[in-house]
């Protein structure tokens, strides 16, 4: 009994029990359907969103500084590009810190299950930064076909393979979507390590704190990537992972220190130490400190 | 005779300071400066005759009085009407004489003798307005004497100096400008110093550059010069680098091979002989010259508007030279003590063909197309203008 | 499909030819029967330079191992690379170095390198300010080797960090700097933007001092090098040569070198590189629009707008190994993109001088580069013989002014102001006045640790063009400020019409005119 709702024919009918119900078709999650914000007056719309609503915010924000752009020179579109996950922040910061010949044409892989749970977050996603609906756990068919197809259009895909974003601070494991999507495609993944974001707006706060001087994120680009003879997905991301990892390295410690890591293997892996949760938060903090520290050169 | 007569006129005078801060020399056309029959001067007293001008020379002093910029300081030590003309080669009783100009004691009749003019430091003579004569520190600035720019005028017996037959009038002319360069250059009391600079090289600065590179023999001399001919001359004249003002900074830089602090030299030259005498040319002095050198003003200065924190910082001497009298022995050029400036200047003027220097003569006549060429000098390739009166009718 | 360079004969129809003139251009009609010597177009780049520059390492020419195999963990690497006075203007980021030195130390890190010291091998250049290295090397390197002090420019004078390697048979003194001449390999990183760098003249001119550069940077050997963009026919290389190979005997080096197309400044001044009857209406429109604007804003920000113009130049080759199969190879490369042929000498050439050398990168072209970019590196742009006969006219084009960067080029102002208003004899000023400004301590100070170039690389412009002086009867500046222009001995004139009136007076009626088309630059083949 409904009470205060005015009943048919003003209200909506009951569905009789006796007839079975047609499938519903569903609308939300990863069956949200984006092909309207790839649309002219969508990719406009968003283009004014990013440019002149997203930069100047997370420019106060969150001051993000790029280094390695020039690793991207001679790069075609479309790519994929792949980086660590700390916080909400990062989509935006990654997606206004792109060089304009992908940024304009980029989109995000969102997790199905968060961004497009109802349909006006769903819209939301998909107008303001162009996300695409992505299953966490396992490449879904229908979302890697879209990604696929959309790759194959000339569409810039981002996704962060870690697949969610990091609960404490420390990254996880990558998974294979991108690697698989690259191999698919036959386009490169261009690594990418996300710094500081977690500081600013790390996961369970609701709102982000703004950067104070020197506190500003820093996005490190690394050389695109492309599949090796032979190499399958669960490889190349493990390589990819090991990438992200050594642009970490690159910018704590300096480039050719990181090289050198790489080269011997000895790079400090993005999952951090193993063990109870205060070693891996202390060892955290331990990080961050000598961080400022070598940052004060000159 | 005829003169030209400069006149207390303050109308007049106020006339040449506005025109001759304009245009340089143009304070002749406007100014108490006149062409006039007037009588002859009287002698003063004994030992003093006439004598006729043959050549005078228009000097950079002359200029200024005509231009109204002379400084207040010579009110008291010049008479009016007076008759400009200091630079004189005249026919005496005894034949072509060169005058020294400086009224001292004895020109004045006052004895005792002042302590500077029993020494023979005429130019030092304070008594420049006692006496028998009416003020006037030099012939040319006093009223009882007459000038050079003149057919007639008397002098003292004291101040005249035979010239030699072989040495034109032109030479002749030269040895007062030459004397003042000599004294200028025995001023600093140095022999053979590692670097010297004479900044300007109008008839001063080119006198001295000749006296400097005999009696101081420097290892290098620099000179600054506005003017190509100016330049050829001081290069001529014994300079070893000539530069034009605005580099002789970091030419003396070079020479030093000293580093720059700020805008001057470290390690400059031990003398600087500014020729110019204005607050720009001191200055540059001040940032060429090396801790404790001296720096002798041998243009006349006026006042100036100077930062004198490197003087004192760097312990700079700041000191004068002005006119002649007897020289100090100087260690340099084997001088003999209490040679006179003159005798000294006339050596000059030979060895070093100060003749040259004599650019142009005019008729009394002209006497405003000659100051407006004198005031002109540097840019008209002219060095020093002077006034013929050879030529004149009266004499 | 670039096309080759061409001579064009002026005819009544040609259109009026672009000259560089400084900040700014002028547009000029030369008389007809002139010939106007054009540049090829910029040759096609190399698809994926940081694949060749890897290829090339692991493919070495001449008697070397590939670069993986020289390099093993404990020894001393050094790396040294021309500094910014080439390419011209500077090339858009990353530039050529930056790309083959990040693969030389990826390989240096994957054979477990440590002891890696980079050398700026600027000879008697400035210092490069910080904004300028991480240009040149990108921020990675700058900031992984210049906090640890492991990124240095080469010091000529600090006389504790230079070793005598030995004497040539002509009793040259090989004296370089002593990282790279202990170091168990040096790798010399090169951009060869024109056919005088490159070889051992990189590492002799480079890492070395005043005592061994004064063996080839002299007024004879510049008088016998004719010119020194032709190697073989320049004394300048015959003795870097000698000494380069008394060098290659001490320690093992590895040289790679680079060369670019000539996609010499970005699209907004294409016109710059078109041939003037292909301008299209947007070339015109840019054109005026730029040349209008120039003519109203002063020299000053005119300057700082063309400094900074990035070069959009791109790799053509990249070859490594043994110095002198590397610079075979290099020229080879070079002669694709550069050389022109042309028939014949000319009574008069005639050139415009853009903003910029070698020399001024962030800087002004004063009165000495412009002789020195004019009669030095114009003139020299030949093989067999110049194209202005002997006795003939050098017209230039360039605002001349008399004004110097007092920080980068102080022994310049001196040498100008005092050097030249004696004599500019070259013969005479080497004599009398070398010595004492290469010796001057202000000027090493300046040199050692402010940005200024050596005391005496002031006389280095003059002698890169006395073989010009001696060859050429006149020297005409166009639009030069006269009293610039005469103290160097040279003419002014107002338009180009007056200068080739008063060419005449030296060559006779109706001369025959050569003019150089830049940019790009090229090298004639003069038959």
């Amino acid at each position: 009994m409904r009470i205060g709702v005015a009943r048919f024919p003003l209200g909506k009918p009951n569905w009789p029990s006796s007839v079975p119900r047609p499938p519903v078709k569903r609308r939300t999650g990863v069956d949200y359907d984006t092909e309207w914000a790839r649309t002219p007056a969508a990719r406009l719309a968003r283009a004014v969103i990013v440019d002149d609503v997203l930069r100047p915010a997370l420019h106060v924000i969150a001051s993000p500084t790029v280094h390695g752009a020039d690793r991207l020179v001679g790069l075609e579109a479309p790519a994929i590009f792949v980086a660590n996950h700390h916080s909400h922040l990062d989509t935006s910061v990654l997606l206004t810190s792109l060089p304009e010949r992908f940024r304009h044409k980029a989109i995000v892989a969102a997790a199905a299950d968060y961004f497009f749970t109802s349909r006006t977050k769903g819209a939301m996603s998909a107008l303001t930064i162009g996300a695409i609906p992505m299953e966490r756990t396992k490449v879904g068919r229908r979302s890697a076909d879209l990604a696929a197809e959309l790759l194959g259009d000339g569409w810039n895909l981002i996704m962060f393979p870690e697949g969610g974003r990091s609960p404490d601070g420390w990254g996880r494991a990558f998974r294979g979507g991108a690697a698989y999507l690259s191999l698919r495609c036959g386009r490169p993944v261009v690594p990418l390590y996300i710094e500081g974001t977690g500081r600013l707006w790390r996961r369970g706060k609701s709102w982000p704190k703004i950067a104070g001087k020197g506190e500003g994120v820093h996005l490190v680009f690394g050389a695109p990537m492309w599949p090796e003879e032979g190499e399958d997905a669960r490889r190349l991301a493990a390589r990819v992972e090991k990438a992200v990892a050594a642009l970490a390295d690159e910018w704590a410690t300096d480039w050719w220190t990181a090289r050198q890591r790489a080269a011997a293997g000895t790079t400090p892996a993005l999952t951090g130490p193993s063990g109870g949760a205060w070693r891996r938060a202390w060892a955290l903090d331990a990080d961050a400190s000598s961080r400022t520290g070598r940052r004060s050169w000159p | 005779m005829r003169a030209l007569q400069f006149q207390r006129n303050l109308p007049r005078y106020a006339a040449a300071k506005v025109a001759g801060g304009v245009v340089p020399g143009f304070g002749a056309r406007v100014g108490p400066l006149r062409l006039a029959d007037v009588d002859e001067p009287a002698l003063p007293g004994p030992g003093w005759q006439r004598i006729r001008p043959r050549l005078a020379g228009i000097c950079g002093s002359d200029l200024s009085t005509i231009d109204g910029k002379s400084s207040r300081y010579f009110e008291p030590i010049v008479s009016f009407p007076f008759v400009p003309g200091h630079e004189i080669v005249a026919d005496a009783d005894a034949g072509r004489v060169v005058v020294e100009p400086v009224l001292g004691c004895l020109a004045r009749g006052i004895e005792p003798l002042c302590s500077f003019c029993a020494a023979g430091l005429t130019g030092n003579c304070q008594n420049l307005a006692l006496g028998q004569l009416e003020p006037g520190l030099q012939t040319g600035y006093c009223c009882d004497t007459g000038g050079g720019w003149s057919t007639a005028m008397v002098a003292h017996e004291s101040q005249l100096h035979a010239v030699p037959d072989a040495m034109s009038d032109e030479a002749a002319v030269m040895v007062e400008p030459a004397a003042c360069a000599v004294h200028a250059a025995r001023r600093p009391g140095l022999d053979q110093p590692a670097t010297v600079v004479v900044l300007g090289a109008g008839t001063v600065g080119l006198c001295t550059i000749a006296a400097v590179r005999r009696h101081l023999r420097p290892g290098t001399l620099i000179a600054s010069a506005k003017h190509p001919e100016q330049r050829t001359l001081a290069r001529e004249l014994g300079a070893d680098t000539v530069v034009e003002p605005g580099e002789v900074r970091r030419a003396v830089r070079r020479m030093s091979r000293s580093p720059m602090v700020g805008a001057g030299v470290g390690d400059g030259a031990e003398v600087v002989f500014d020729c110019v005498g204005s607050a720009a040319s001191i200055d540059d002095a001040l940032a060429i010259v090396r801790p404790r050198g001296q720096i002798v003003l041998v243009g006349m200065p006026g006042r100036v508007s100077v930062d004198l924190t490197g003087l004192w910082h760097k312990e700079i001497s700041l000191v004068g030279a002005y006119a002649y009298g007897r020289e100090a022995a100087s260690p340099a050029a084997g001088g003999r003590a209490g040679e006179r400036t003159f005798d000294l200047a006339f050596d000059l003027v030979a060895d070093a063909d100060l003749g040259r220097l004599v650019s142009a003569a005019y008729a009394l006549d002209r006497y405003r197309d000659a100051i407006d060429h004198a005031a002109n000098a540097g840019p008209r390739g002219a060095v020093k203008v002077v006034f013929d009166l050879r030529g004149e009718k009266n004499r | 499909m670039s096309r080759p360079g061409f001579v064009l004969e002026v005819d009544r129809s040609t259109p009026p030819i672009l000259f560089h003139h400084g900040e700014g251009f002028r547009l000029e009609k030369l008389p007809p029967g002139s010939r106007v010597v054009y540049p090829a177009e910029p040759v096609a780049p190399l698809k994926d330079p940081d694949g060749a520059i890897r290829h090339a390492l692991l493919n070495p020419v001449g008697d070397s191992q590939p670069l993986p195999s020289l390099l093993h963990a404990g020894m001393k690497l050094t790396i040294a690379m021309d500094n910014q006075a080439v390419p011209l203007p500077p090339m858009q980021k990353p530039d050529n170095r930056q790309r083959v030195i990040e693969i030389v130390l990826d390989m240096a890190a994957a054979a477990g390198v440590d002891d890696v010291e980079l050398i700026v091998a600027h000879g008697l250049h400035r210092r490069q300010t910080e904004p300028e290295l991480r240009h040149m090397l990108g921020d990675r390197i700058y900031d992984a080797f210049a906090p640890h002090g492991m990124l240095t420019q080469h010091d000529a004078e600090d006389h504790d960090n230079l070793v005598l390697v030995g004497r040539t048979e002509q009793g040259e003194h090989v004296e370089l700097n002593k990282r790279a001449v202990t170091s168990d390999l040096l790798i010399y990183v090169n951009v060869n933007l024109v056919a005088m760098d490159g070889g051992h003249k990189s590492t002799m001119t480079g890492i070395s001092s005043y005592r061994s550069l004064k063996h080839h940077h002299n007024v004879t050997g510049m008088q016998h090098s004719r010119s020194f963009m032709d190697p073989p026919n320049s004394e300048l290389h015959n003795s870097t040569w000698r000494m380069g190979r008394l060098l290659a005997g001490a320690v093992k080096i590895f040289q790679i070198e680079t060369t670019l197309n000539t996609d010499t400044f970005p699209s907004q001044f294409s016109f710059l590189q078109k041939r003037e009857w292909e301008w299209s209406a947007r070339d015109r429109a840019s054109f005026l629009a730029t040349s209008k604007s120039l003519e109203h804003v002063p020299p000053r920000i005119a300057r700082s707008i063309f400094h900074g113009i990035k070069s959009p130049q791109r790799m053509t080759s990249v070859q490594a190994g043994e110095v002198e199969a590397v610079h075979a190879l290099t020229l080879q490369n070079l002669h694709r993109q550069h050389l022109v042929p042309v028939e014949g000498q000319a009574d008069v050439l005639t050139m415009g001088l853009p903003y910029l050398g070698p020399y001024n990168v962030n800087s002004i072209l004063n009165p000495l580069l412009v002789m020195c970019l004019g009669l030095g590196y114009f003139f020299n742009l030949y093989r067999g013989k110049p194209l202005v006969r002997k006795g003939g006219v050098v017209i230039m084009s360039h605002p001349t002014r008399w004004e110097f960067h007092p920080v980068h080029h102080p022994s310049y102002i001196d040498f100008f102001e005092q050097v030249l208003a004696e004599t500019t004899d070259p013969i005479e000023i080497e004599k009398k006045f070398e010595e004492s400004f290469a010796t001057d301590p202000w000027y090493i100070h300046l040199y050692r640790n402010s940005y200024a170039y050596h005391g005496v690389h002031a006389f280095y412009m003059w002698y890169w063009g006395a073989h010009a002086l001696q060859h050429v009867g006149q020297v005409i500046i166009v639009g030069g400020e006269p009293r610039a222009v005469r103290r160097m001995g040279f003419k002014p004139a107002s338009t180009l019409r007056d200068a080739l009136e008063m060419a005449e007076d030296v060559v006779g009626r109706n001369p025959s005119i050569t003019h150089i088309h830049n940019p790009p630059i090229f090298l004639a083949d003069v038959t």
